[in-house]
């Protein structure tokens, strides 16, 4: 009984060291491909695309609806002891250090990782990923040094972006609903800010945008088992990379904020 | 004079599954081998190690005298522009076209222009009989134009080896001759070195130089075409009968039901 109860936890953090250490393996190899040649513009344009460019919609939406709700929370929590004012305040601090590289973050995991894990599984599993070695191209370097690099640039984007809708939704609330002032408002939403502040939520971004592609490709790539492979892959890369972006957003905060 | 592959005492094993145990082959410069055995007998195991897909377990590959596990990235990916592979399944990049899947490879490893390779992917699909498919996605094509596709893939780069993975399986059998003339017709054209997986015998004869058998991870015999039909090992003989009782199967086969089938169903024939 116990012997055995032993037995499956050394197989399972035994498992575990072996993913750990196959993910840092993979992803040294995708950092050193990045500098091989030939390098692939067009497929680089075409992950700017479907990272950058198609997430907008999403990020629009989900800054709106968050940003306006915490707007809605401040405005009546801060009513309560006739503060206001501080609600504009305390929003930009929060959609700015927090909200906005965490929330991207954790939506660009869902839409972005899990597809790149779903197509990486699928080639695995159809000889494709086979193939390009056979063809003598690395993997790594045909397919995750795209992503990676995409992943890497535009999430801090979308999280700018994301900073630039939240003050929107915060302006809608406050100033639309609650009748505050719009010039006190403008003003304030950076009050509590410096811009130290902003070069940390991009920091963050950019750490989110590798982890999302590198946990997303190396699902993909370590995908086996055909059907029921592909359809895990992009689930485990989803909660893989968002448990890893909200640890290293605790750590990048602690660290940067001191 | 030197094989151009040379398998030494390779051996492998999947877990508690040993598929393949000391093999040797060693494939002549312009030779066609064809290797053949039962299903999971390791013989795509024995390709995917010359490929270097796999890792041997024990012994070695050697290909133009190099150690295929000895090599590193770069090194092996070097070999690998000598050597194409086709895929059982063909697998083509079902998200470019033909034209991209055929001209992949000389897109990243030659320095040839866009007309050139254009050239290149025209004449490439042409040795294989599928011109005009340029623009075509994967996903139109039947079974046997994907295979064919896959050939046009694999020559790209006039590679000194060919690997086929059972060309012919599961394809009708006009279209498994002339698949089998289309690999006959690269090795006079190109004069290159192949070795062929498969379950066919018909096409097997034709196109073969050698031919071997591989029986329980084990190779028992190489030898020429006139001489594996005479060769008088049970084994051999048992294959080439595709006879289901003898020692080939591992697990006895189900009894024959000839005459349960013939007191219960009397086919009657007019």
């Amino acid at each position: 009984m116990l012997n055995s109860m032993l037995e499956n936890l050394g197989t399972k953090i035994l498992v575990l060291l072996d993913q750990a250490g196959d993910f840092a393996v993979v992803s040294g190899r995708a950092f050193r491909a990045i500098f091989k040649r030939p390098f692939d513009g067009a497929a680089l344009m075409h992950q700017f695309q479907s990272v950058g460019v198609n997430s907008i919609p999403v990020i629009l939406l989900t800054s709106l609806a968050v940003s306006m709700v915490f707007a809605v929370q401040l405005a009546y929590g801060f009513k309560q002891f006739q503060a206001e004012g501080l609600a504009s305040q305390v929003n930009g601090l929060a959609i700015v250090r927090e909200l906005a590289p965490v929330i991207s973050g954790l939506m660009m995991a869902g839409r972005v990782g899990s597809a790149m894990a779903a197509e990486l599984g699928t080639m695995q599993v159809t000889e494709q990923i086979d193939a390009l070695e056979c063809l003598a191209t690395d993997p790594i370097h045909y397919l995750f040094v795209p992503r990676l690099l995409a992943s890497a640039i535009m999430v801090p984007m979308l999280v700018g972006l994301s900073i630039y809708v939240g003050y929107w939704g915060g302006y809608l609330l406050l100033v639309g609903v609650e009748g505050q002032s719009s010039v006190v408002y403008a003003s304030d939403f950076f009050k509590l800010l410096s811009f130290r502040d902003l070069r940390i939520a991009l920091y963050k971004a950019f750490v989110f945008g590798v982890i999302i592609a590198l946990v997303g490709c190396w699902r993909g790539y370590r995908t086996h088992g055909g059907a029921e492979g592909v359809g895990n892959a992009p689930t485990s890369s989803v909660v893989t990379s968002s448990l890893w972006i909200l640890i290293s957003d605790f750590f990048l905060t602690k660290l940067l904020l001191v | 004079m030197e094989p151009v592959i040379d398998v030494v005492n390779l051996s492998k094993a999947f877990g508690p599954k040993v598929v393949l145990s000391n093999v040797n082959l060693q494939v002549q410069e312009g030779e066609s081998l064809c290797v053949m055995g039962g299903s999971g007998t390791g013989k795509t195991v024995l390709l995917r190690n010359i490929m270097g897909l796999l890792t041997p377990d024990a012994g070695h590959v050697a290909v133009d005298g190099k150690i295929i596990q000895q090599l590193n990235r770069d090194e092996l990916f070097e070999v690998r522009q000598k050597i194409g592979m086709c895929f059982q399944m063909a697998a083509l990049f079902d998200s470019m076209t033909v034209e991209e899947n055929v001209g992949f490879a000389l897109k990243r490893h030659t320095p040839m222009t866009k007309a050139e390779i254009a050239d290149r992917v025209d004449e490439c699909l042409s040795m294989v009989g599928l011109k005009d498919t340029n623009k075509l996605k994967p996903s139109e094509l039947s079974g046997g134009m994907k295979r064919r596709v896959g050939f046009a893939r694999a020559i790209a780069l006039k590679p000194k080896i060919l690997l086929f993975d059972e060309p012919t399986t599961g394809l009708d059998p006009v279209m498994t001759d002339v698949i089998g003339r289309i690999i006959l017709d690269l090795k006079a054209e190109l004069g290159m070195t192949s070795i062929t997986v498969t379950h066919d015998l018909k096409s097997a004869f034709e196109i073969a130089d050698r031919i071997a058998l591989i029986f329980r991870g084990e190779c028992i015999a190489c030898q020429t075409p006139g001489e594996f039909k005479v060769n008088p090992h049970p084994v051999v003989q048992q294959f080439l009968r595709g006879d289901a009782d003898g020692p080939f199967l591992q697990d006895p086969p189900p009894p024959k039901r000839a005459l349960d089938r013939a007191l219960f169903h009397p086919i009657h024939i007019d």
